[in-house]
C-alpha cells in the first residue's frame, strides 16, 4: 500500500493496519493522521488497527493525534482499535490525566482484528 | 555527631541542547531516556521522565519560541536521578496556576502537558513571569 | 556494605570533607602539629596497636570477630597504617575514603557499632598516654587535643558508614515488602487476580498499577480481578486509583473486575457520591471469577452459552 514518510499503511483482511515503529516527531504524527484518513477514504475499510508496539513514548501530542484519528475515522464509518501499547506507556498516559474512555484497545493484532469483527483462526485455539 | 543535613544532589554529567525545532524536541526526549536508562531507571520511570521532558521542551518551542534544555545525571546518596532544566525567552506562562491545574490550553490542544509532566516527576518547578520567559526544572529519581 | 559503595554513598568530595572538618574543627594547625610528631608515632606504632588489640581480644564479644591468628595479623597491619594516617598532615577526600574503608570493613564483618566505637575510646586513651609519656605537658595537651579532633572526624565517618549500610538494608527490605504487597496471581489462563490488602496511598497505588500492568502484558491477560475486601477504607482517593488502574489496564486490551465490595464499602461509595460506572464490580470474589470466565468466553459449567 501507500507509504507515508516512515509509517507503512497496510491492508489486512479488509482492515487498515498501521504499525508505528518509531518515535514520532509532531509533523510526522500529523502527516500520518492525514495519510490514514486518505487511505480510509480510498479503501472504504471499516476497521483501523493502529499497532503502537514500537512506541516507547506517547506524550499528550501523540496521544491526541491517536485519539483524534480514531474520532475522525469514526465519522467516516471506521472503527479504530489500538494494539500493543506498552505497560509503561499506558501507565504514563493515565497518570497524566489523559481521558482514555474513547480509546478501544486490544492486546495484539489478532485480538484487534477479532475486535473489529474479523474471523481469526488462532493457532492452538479450538 | 556529624551534621545531618540531607544529602545534596551531585551532578555527574550535564549537557545543554538547543530547542529550536521539532527535531530538537525528539532529540532532547530521546537523550533524556538514554540518561534514565544509563542511570538504571525502570521502564515506568524511563517513560515518565521521557514524556515529561517531551511536554516541557515542546512547550518551550511552541509557546516560548524556542530556548535551551539542559539535562543532568544526578546522584543523591546513592539514588540515581535525571534533571531537566528548560529555559525560553518567550512571553511567559500567562496564567500559571490555571495552566498547572490542567485542561487549559491556548492552542486548543489538551492542556495536559504542564500538569501531566508535573504528575510524572518527583520535583517540579516553574519560574515564569509575563514577558520574562519561562524556566521549568524537573527531576525524576530512580526507585531504590 | 562494600567500601566502594560506602564511599559513593557518603559523597566525600572536597566540599563535603571541608564541611566535616569545619564541624569537628580540624584545622591545618592540628594537622601540622600531628605531622610534627610523626617520628614519635612511628616509634610507638607497634606498641599502641598491640595494646589496642590486647583490649579487643581480651573481650569475648569483640574477640569473636577475629577467629584466627592470620586475621589478627592482617587487621593489626591495617591498624598500623591507620594509626600513622593520623600523622600524615592531611585530611582530604583521599584520607576520608581511607577512613570509610576501615569503617566499612568492620561493618562487613558485622561487628556491632557499639564494639567498634568502644575500641575508639581505648585508642584515644592510648594516644593520650603516648603523648604524655613523650612530650612536655603543654605540648602533650596540644597534641592530644588535635588528635582528639581528628579521631572524632574519623569516628563520624565510621558511624555514617554504619548508618548508610543500615539504610541500605531497610531500603532492600522495603523493596521486598513492596513486592509481597502486590501479589498478582494467575487464577486461570489469561485471568489475573490481585488481592489488595492494607492501606492504599498514592505511592502504593502507583506501585500496584505498575506491577499489575507489567503482569498483564507478560501474561497476555484479558481480565484482571482486583479484590479489595482486604482494604480497610475505601474513600474517594482509593476509588480514583481504582479507576485509573482500570483505565490503564483497558489500554492494554484487558478488562478489570473489582471484587470484594462489602455492604459497608457499597454504602460509603454511594454516600460519597463516587461514580463507579466505569468499573465492573462484584461483591463476592467467586462472582467476579464467574464474570471473568464469561468475559473470556469460557462460560462456567452448567451455564454454557
Ligand atoms: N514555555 C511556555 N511559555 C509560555 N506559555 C506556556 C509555556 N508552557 C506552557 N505555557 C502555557 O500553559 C498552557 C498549558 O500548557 P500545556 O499544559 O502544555 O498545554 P498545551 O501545550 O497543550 O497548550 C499553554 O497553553 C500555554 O498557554
Ligand atoms: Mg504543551
Amino acid at each position: 500500500m501507500r507509504q507515508t514518510g516512515q509509517v507503512p499503511i497496510l491492508r489486512v483482511a479488509g482492515v487498515l493496519l498501521v504499525a508505528i515503529q518509531v518515535d514520532l516527531g509532531d509533523t510526522v504524527a500529523t502527516a500520518l493522521q492525514e495519510d490514514v484518513l486518505e487511505a480510509i477514504a480510498r479503501t472504504g475499510s471499516t476497521g483501523l488497527l493502529i499497532d503502537v508496539t514500537g512506541l516507547e513514548m506517547v506524550d499528550s501530542f501523540v496521544a491526541r493525534v491517536l485519539v483524534d484519528t480514531g474520532r475522525m475515522a469514526r465519522l467516516m464509518g471506521t472503527e479504530t482499535v489500538i494494539v500493543g501499547l506498552r505497560p509503561e506507556v499506558a501507565g504514563t498516559l493515565v497518570r497524566m490525566g489523559f481521558d482514555v474512555s474513547e480509546v478501544q484497545a486490544a492486546l495484539d493484532i489478532d485480538e484487534g482484528l477479532e475486535r473489529l469483527g474479523c474471523k481469526v483462526v488462532r493457532r492452538g485455539a479450538d | 555527631m556529624a551534621p545531618t543535613e540531607a544529602a545534596e544532589a551531585k551532578v555527574l554529567t550535564r549537557e545543554a541542547l538547543p530547542v529550536r525545532s521539532e527535531d530538537d524536541v525528539v532529540l532532547v526526549r530521546r537523550r533524556a531516556r538514554e540518561l534514565a536508562q544509563r542511570r538504571g531507571f525502570d521502564g515506568f520511570a524511563q517513560a515518565a521522565i521521557t514524556t515529561a521532558t517531551s511536554e516541557i521542551v515542546r512547550n518551550a518551542l511552541v509557546h516560548g519560541g524556542g530556548g535551551e534544555a539542559t539535562l543532568e545525571e544526578l546522584d543523591r546518596g546513592g539514588r540515581a536521578g535525571v534533571r531537566l532544566t528548560c529555559r525560553d525567552e518567550g512571553p511567559g506562562v500567562l496564567d500559571l496556576e490555571r495552566a498547572l491545574r490542567g485542561g487549559f490550553s491556548v492552542t486548543g490542544t489538551l492542556g495536559l502537558g504542564l500538569s501531566g509532566a508535573r504528575r510524572l516527576v518527583d520535583e517540579f518547578e516553574v519560574r515564569s513571569a509575563p514577558g520574562a520567559g519561562t524556566t521549568v526544572v524537573l527531576t525524576k529519581w530512580a526507585r531504590r | 556494605m562494600r567500601p566502594e559503595d560506602a564511599i559513593d554513598r557518603l559523597q566525600l568530595d572536597e566540599r563535603e570533607v571541608r564541611r566535616r572538618r569545619d564541624y569537628f574543627q580540624v584545622t591545618d594547625e592540628d594537622l601540622a602539629r600531628l605531622a610534627s610528631h610523626r617520628d614519635l608515632a612511628t616509634r610507638h606504632n607497634d606498641e599502641v596497636i598491640e595494646a589496642l588489640y590486647q583490649f579487643i581480644l581480651g573481650h569475648p564479644e569483640s574477640r569473636a570477630f577475629f577467629p584466627d591468628a592470620a586475621t589478627v595479623a592482617r587487621v593489626k597491619q591495617l591498624q598500623r597504617r591507620y594509626f600513622l594516617g593520623l600523622f600524615q598532615g592531611r585530611c582530604d577526600p583521599a584520607y576520608a575514603e581511607d577512613r570509610v574503608r576501615v569503617g566499612a570493613t568492620h561493618e562487613t564483618i558485622r561487628m556491632p557499632a557499639r564494639l567498634y566505637m568502644g575500641a575508639y575510646a581505648v585508642y584515644l586513651e592510648l594516644i593520650r598516654a603516648m603523648f604524655e609519656r613523650e612530650l612536655e605537658p603543654a605540648a602533650a595537651r596540644a597534641a592530644y587535643a588535635s588528635a582528639q579532633r581528628l579521631v572524632a572526624f574519623d569516628m563520624a565517618l565510621a558511624m555514617d558508614t554504619y548508618v548508610a549500610a543500615a539504610e541500605d538494608t531497610i531500603v532492600r527490605h522495603q523493596a521486598a515488602v513492596r513486592e509481597l504487597s502486590t501479589p498478582v496471581i494467575r487464577v486461570f489462563d489469561r485471568i489475573l487476580l490481585l488481592p489488595l490488602v492494607g492501606t492504599i496511598d498514592t505511592a502504593r497505588a502507583q506501585q500496584v498499577m505498575e506491577t499489575l500492568l507489567t503482569r498483564v502484558a507478560e501474561e497476555q491477560a484479558r481480565v484482571v480481578i482486583i479484590d479489595i475486601s482486604g482494604v480497610p477504607v475505601v474513600d474517594t482517593k482509593v476509588a480514583e486509583h481504582m479507576i485509573m488502574t482500570t483505565n490503564a489496564v483497558r489500554l492494554l486490551g484487558a478488562k478489570t473486575v473489582v471484587a470484594g465490595i462489602s455492604p459497608v464499602v457499597a454504602k460509603t461509595i454511594v454516600q460519597l457520591g463516587i461514580s463507579l460506572t466505569a468499573l465492573e464490580t462484584r461483591g463476592r470474589l467467586q462472582d467476579a471469577i464467574t464474570l471473568a470466565l464469561e468475559l473470556t468466553g469460557r462460560a462456567p459449567a452448567g451455564r454454557q452459552a
